[in-house]
Formats: C-alpha cells, sequence, structure tokens
C-alpha cells in the first residue's frame, strides 16, 4: 500500500533528526561546565577518591565518543540509564509518565480543534462582522496569553472562588477505579478523570485554539474566494452547503499542517501547565531532573519529548498525505 | 490578516487615478500602519512599553549609581521622574529592606490587600515591596529580553539560512539537518537544558538559550526566501559583474528577503516574551530580587493562590498587553507589506 511505503519513508527520514536530538542531548549534558561528576557531589565534599568511584560506575572517565555509543548502544535496547535521584530506570519513569502528558496534549488540542474550527468558520462567513471581530480579539488574547496565567486563572476562578472543580492532579482513566479510595464504577472515574482534566487541557488549549483558529479564518475567507465556490454559487448550491462542503473541505488542510507544527509548543507548554496543575507528567519529570541535577534522566526525558514531537508530525504528514489527493507519496515533505 | 482594508481600498483607487501608487518602500508602509486601527493600536502599545523600559532602565540605574540599589518599594517613589525620596537605606545597612513607613514592619509580611492605599495601588508583595512598582520595573526585563533573544535568533538565523540558501547543495544540505535537529527539540526544553548546562539559572543564559532556540525557525524563512532571490536577474547580473560571495548575501540577497522577516521578528517578540515568562514562572528565567512578571507569578502562585488572589492577576495582566502590543503592531506590519493583501 502507498501511504504505508510514504510512512516508512517517512520514518526512516525521521532517524538523522533522532540521531542528531541524541548528540545534541548528549553533548549539552557532557560538555557544558557543569559536569555530571561535581553536579551530582553539589554541597558535598568532593574528595578524589568518591569522585573516581563515580565516574567508575557510570563510565564517565571513558572518552567522549565511547560514552556516546554506550549511550547509544543502551538506548536501541531501550536502556536509557539509571536515574540518580530515583534509583530507577529511566526507561520506566518515563514510561510512567509518558501517559498523563499524552493525555493532556491530546485533549488540549480536542479541546482547541472542536472550539476553533466552528469559531473560524464563523469568523469567515461573517467577514467583518461583530462576530468575526469578537472571535479574533479572542485569538488575539489567546495567542498574547501565557498558558501557566490562564491556568493560574482558571484556578483561581473555578477551584478557589466557586470550588467546582479540583485544582491539581489528574484522575487517569485507564487505571482501575479500585486505586482511588473516593471512587467506585468506571462511570465515576471517567466523571472525575474529566472534571480533573477540564482546566489543565483549557490552559493548555488556548494557545493552540487561538492559531488554528486564524488560520481557518484566513483559509476559510481563501476558499469562499476560490473558482470552484463560485461555480457552485452559479449553479445555485444553497449558501450554507457552499460553507459546509465546498469551500470547508479545502480549508481543512493546513490545520493539519498547524496541528503538527505548534506540538512542540504543546509539549513544552505541557511541561508549565503540568507544573501548574501539579500533575505528575513528563513535564514534571523534567522538572525533578533538572532540579535534582539527575542528568542520566535529563537526557531521557529530553530525547523523549524531542522524539515525541518528532513522531507527532509524522502522524500530521501521513495525515496530511492520506487527506490531501494531491500529494504524491515519497515526494513531498 | 487582512485588517482594515475597507478604508485603504477607497484610498488606493483615488490615488491611482492620477498616478500609478507604489505598494513597498517605508512610506507607503508608514501609511498604512498609520490607517490601520489595530496597528495603530499596537503601535502605541508597544511604543508605552518601550518608553516604560527605558524609564525603568535608566531610572534603575540612576538609583543603583546613587543609593546603591533599585527602589522598588512604593508607587510613590516613580512618579517624580529621576528623583528618589532619601529614605533608601545606603547599601549594607541591613538586608531587610523595609521602608520604615510600611504598616505591617511589626509583623510577618503578609501581602497587603490589592487597593489598599494611595502609596501601594496593588498592594506590596510578600517582601512589604509594592506591587505596582515591581509590576512597572517587570517590563524592563521582559520587553529587553524579548529584543534582545529575538535579534539572536533573527541574526544566527539570517546567517545561516542565507549562507544555506544562496550556497545551496551539500552546504544547504548539512545546514538545514543541524536547523532541523535543534527544531525538533521544544524551545523550552532546549533552553531549560542549555541554561543549567551552561552555568546555571540566570536570565542572561536564558536570553542566550530563547535567542539560539529560535534561530532555527528565522534560518528557514530567511532560506525559503533566499531561494526565490536567488533566482532574480540582479543576483546574476552580480555574479557576472564579479561581486564575492559574502557581498552578494550581505548586500542583495539579505535586504531583498527581509521584510516577511521584519513581520516575523515583531510577531516573535512576543512568543520570546511568552517562552521569556514561562521560564521565569519555572525558576530558570531572571532570578530574585530582579522584578519580573513570570517570577512574581511564580510566588504568587505557589503561596498566595487563597490568601491574596489579585497577586496572581496583575502580572498576567501586564505580559497579556505587552504581547498583545507586539502581536498587534507584527500583524499591521504584515498587512502593510504585504501588497497583495486587498483582495
Amino acid at each position: 500500500m502507498k501511504l504505508l511505503k510514504y510512512a516508512t519513508y517517512r520514518l526512516l527520514q525521521s532517524i538523522p533528526v533522532l540521531i542528531g536530538i541524541s548528540v545534541i542531548t548528549f553533548l549539552l549534558a557532557n560538555l557544558g561546565p557543569g559536569d555530571p561528576v561535581s553536579l551530582m557531589l553539589q554541597g558535598q565534599e568532593q574528595n578524589e577518591e568518591l569522585v573516581r568511584a563515580i565516574e567508575q560506575r557510570y563510565g564517565l572517565n571513558k572518552p567522549l565518543h565511547e560514552r556516546y555509543l554506550t549511550y547509544m548502544g543502551g538506548l536501541l535496547e531501550g536502556d536509557l540509564g539509571q536515574s540518580i535521584h530515583y534509583r530507577r530506570p529511566v526507561a520506566d519513569l518515563i514510561l510512567e509518565r509518558v501517559g498523563p502528558t499524552l493525555l493532556l496534549v491530546l485533549s488540549a488540542y480536542a479541546f482547541a480543534l472542536v472550539t476553533a474550527i466552528p469559531l473560524g468558520v464563523v469568523a469567515a462567513d461573517k467577514r467583518n462582522e461583530p462576530s468575526d471581530h469578537a472571535s479574533r480579539v479572542a485569538a488575539l488574547i489567546g495567542v498574547s496569553t501565557p498558558s501557566f496565567w490562564i491556568g493560574i486563572v482558571l484556578i483561581l476562578i473555578f477551584a478557589v472562588k466557586l470550588e467546582w472543580l479540583p485544582s491539581s492532579g489528574l484522575v487517569y482513566p485507564w487505571r482501575p477505579p479500585s486505586t482511588y479510595r473516593s471512587i467506585d464504577g468506571h462511570l465515576e472515574l471517567y466523571y472525575q478523570s474529566l472534571r480533573h482534566l477540564l482546566l489543565p487541557m483549557i490552559a493548555l488549549g488556548t494557545l493552540q485554539m487561538a492559531t488554528i483558529m486564524r488560520v481557518e479564518r484566513t483559509q476559510m475567507i481563501e476558499s469562499l474566494q476560490g473558482e470552484y465556490v463560485k461555480l457552485a454559487r452559479a449553479y445555485g448550491v444553497p449558501e450554507r452547503t457552499i460553507l459546509r462542503k465546498h469551500a470547508f473541505q479545502v480549508a481543512q488542510l493546513p490545520i493539519v499542517t498547524i496541528v503538527g507544527a505548534n506540538l512542540s509548543t504543546a509539549i513544552g507548554g505541557a511541561v508549565i501547565v503540568e507544573t501548574v496543575f501539579n500533575i505528575n507528567g513528563m513535564g514534571q519529570l523534567f522538572v525533578d531532573a533538572i532540579q535534582q541535577n539527575d542528568y542520566q534522566l535529563m537526557m531521557g526525558v529530553t530525547m523523549m519529548l524531542g522524539v515525541l514531537f518528532v513522531l507527532g508530525v509524522i502522524v500530521t504528514d501521513i495525515s496530511y498525505a492520506y487527506i490531501d489527493p494531491r500529494v504524491t507519496y515519497g515526494e513531498s515533505e | 490578516m487582512a485588517v482594515g482594508e475597507s478604508q485603504l481600498d477607497g484610498e488606493t483607487e483615488s490615488g491611482a487615478e492620477d498616478e500609478v501608487e507604489a505598494r513597498v518602500g517605508w512610506r507607503y508602509t508608514v501609511a498604512r500602519i498609520k490607517q490601520d486601527t489595530t496597528a495603530r493600536l499596537g503601535l502605541y502599545i508597544v511604543s508605552f512599553t518601550l518608553f516604560v523600559a527605558m524609564y525603568t532602565l535608566i531610572d534603575s540605574n540612576l538609583s543603583r549609581l546613587t543609593f546603591g540599589q533599585v527602589s522598588d518599594y512604593t508607587f510613590a517613589q516613580l512618579l517624580p521622574f529621576f528623583d528618589h525620596p532619601t529614605h533608601i537605606p545606603p547599601p549594607g545597612e541591613g538586608t531587610q529592606h523595609m521602608p520604615p513607613y510600611f504598616p505591617l514592619a511589626e509583623q510577618s509580611w503578609n501581602p497587603l490587600p490589592a487597593g489598599g492605599t494611595l502609596e501601594h495601588p496593588l498592594g506590596t508583595d510578600h517582601t512589604g515591596r509594592d506591587y505596582f512598582t515591581r509590576i512597572v520595573y517587570g517590563t524592563q526585563v521582559s520587553v529587553f529580553v524579548g529584543l534582545i533573544s529575538t535579534f539572536i535568533g533573527l541574526s544566527g538565523g539570517t546567517i545561516i539560512g542565507a549562507v544555506a540558501g544562496y550556497y545551496g547543495g551539500k552546504v544547504d544540505d548539512i545546514l538545514m539537518r543541524i536547523v532541523e535537529t535543534v527544531y525538533a527539540i521544544p524551545p523550552l526544553i532546549l533552553i531549560i537544558v542549555f541554561t543549567v548546562f551552561i552555568g546555571g539559572a540566570s536570565i542572561w543564559y536564558a536570553v542566550l538559550g530563547v535567542g539560539i532556540a529560535f534561530i532555527p525557525i528565522f534560518a528557514r524563512i530567511i532560506r525559503s526566501q533566499v531561494l526565490s532571490v536567488r533566482e532574480m536577474d540582479y543576483i546574476e547580473a552580480a555574479q557576472a559583474a564579479g561581486v564575492r560571495d559574502r557581498n552578494i548575501i550581505m548586500r542583495h540577497v539579505v535586504p531583498n528577503s527581509f521584510a516577511p522577516m521584519l513581520v516575523y521578528a515583531t510577531l516573535q517578540i512576543g512568543v520570546t516574551i511568552l517562552i521569556v515568562a514561562g521560564l521565569s514562572f519555572l525558576g530558570y528565567g531572571a532570578q530574585p530580587p530582579t522584578p519580573d512578571w513570570g517570577q512574581m507569578l511564580n510566588i504568587a502562585h505557589r503561596n498566595y493562590m487563597h490568601s491574596n488572589i489579585w497577586l496572581s492577576i496583575w502580572p498576567g495582566i501586564a505580559i497579556m498587553i505587552t504581547i498583545m502590543g507586539f502581536n498587534l503592531f507584527g500583524d499591521g506590519l504584515q498587512d502593510a507589506l504585504d501588497p497583495q493583501i486587498d483582495d
């Protein structure tokens, strides 16, 4: 199948980038003035023996390229090294924490798409009318407001003042309900999970919503001026049908690209939103790793976040190719 | 984004009767920005924040020179330009920095509620410093950080993108692979890792980190611009005349691909301020006691979410308005520089 071939091609194409990410993270972690050993021993007395022992244990006494190859060798076997702070394999920690982050990012995108596309279409349809201006002001506020502040304001309103929604933590819908004390039954679990997810989802999704809405509006305006729309109008196709079918479908392609391109902002945003809402995801793990000077963990998390981004872009590329019949597989970027 | 083109249509039509109006060039750009309400609003906000940033820069340095420290306690000190009350303790005299007339001086430093007094219109923070003054001073960090790191990204990106686009082939391949790789690490993550391993949390490392992290974006844009400019006849003419590559790139290629970059840079300043606020919020940007919005939000969020909600509101509004100014201005500039915008 052509699509499968294209997917494989894109995956193979991303290998150099993935290797590049590993090189950059490895170099940053190992060449900076703050060397791993002194970071590990921060606050402690540095005696020669201890330094030796640590270097021996983590293989830090070998030359850089050898260490990199060892690290990459481990990486291929799924071994990301040992976390110094948690005293557990980095890979295990990441597997544990990747779920909440994915849940957060995906739901934020779902929120963004569900709100932005109708708003963008309405804005384009009612161009230069009050509803258009209102949605554009909303988009402007959306791109100008930091996600963590939106989170803080949401907490202040819905958790502190109104006390409707919880202000921290997540309830994971994939866990059995028995893991939570106050929850019985799957329905309750999903309900609680949604309640916990609502505020962080909006906090993280607002920026995406605003960007997507802007693109949707411009694309729809452009699309509504297309020859095919003129033709449909000439044939007497009702304006609603034109808006919903003819103009709409064409305008959606750039949205796919925007979703992929903004993924890195969303992942970065997730780190901050997780901090605000106290969610135990990759972002928190990253912040922990930095604060504890856990360079193995930090390398692992950074690389995983890079991999998530690259995979996300590939997924959007493939879905783009799937949606757009004009894309010839294997030649497009 | 088409902003206010309805007003412009009439203008261009009437102008077209007597002479063909040039749709490029500075004069045209400025004229369009003047006509565009939103762009004008953006320009006002940007000018205002720049003014506040400059004022606080001069002011804080003057007071540092005169008194050995920055006056960031009361709103009253802000009002007389460059004129400082004498009650700031001289350097070395007490680390507490408590203004003598502060109403809660005896107690533990609970932040004063917002709108308390004329002296502290937005209340005070946990150490008794005037919140309004700190927000005003926070402009300095945000604006300069935004400008400097965008400049780093822009110049780095321009050089890399121009070289890659102009030479093409292997050079292009190698440079663009590197750029793509850096681009693949989410900026915030890259910046934090960079900052920590360069030498620890500090605003200057953050600025450098943000600048470097945004080089790929600029490099990609300028490269695509250069690719189209490269095919122009005047480049061929310059090559035929024996102009050196470096001069062709700097004098012909870059200036001719610069308009979209300018728009993008303006919009990017907003993004940069957003990212730096996030960095400061996480503790990797400006360090205390430097007044910074992200860091103020961090303290307020950690400690005073229930007792004083307004401490978490004001810095956010400041960030929002500043970024909005740059975004509005950038959008207006985009419309003004794009001759094809009015359909």
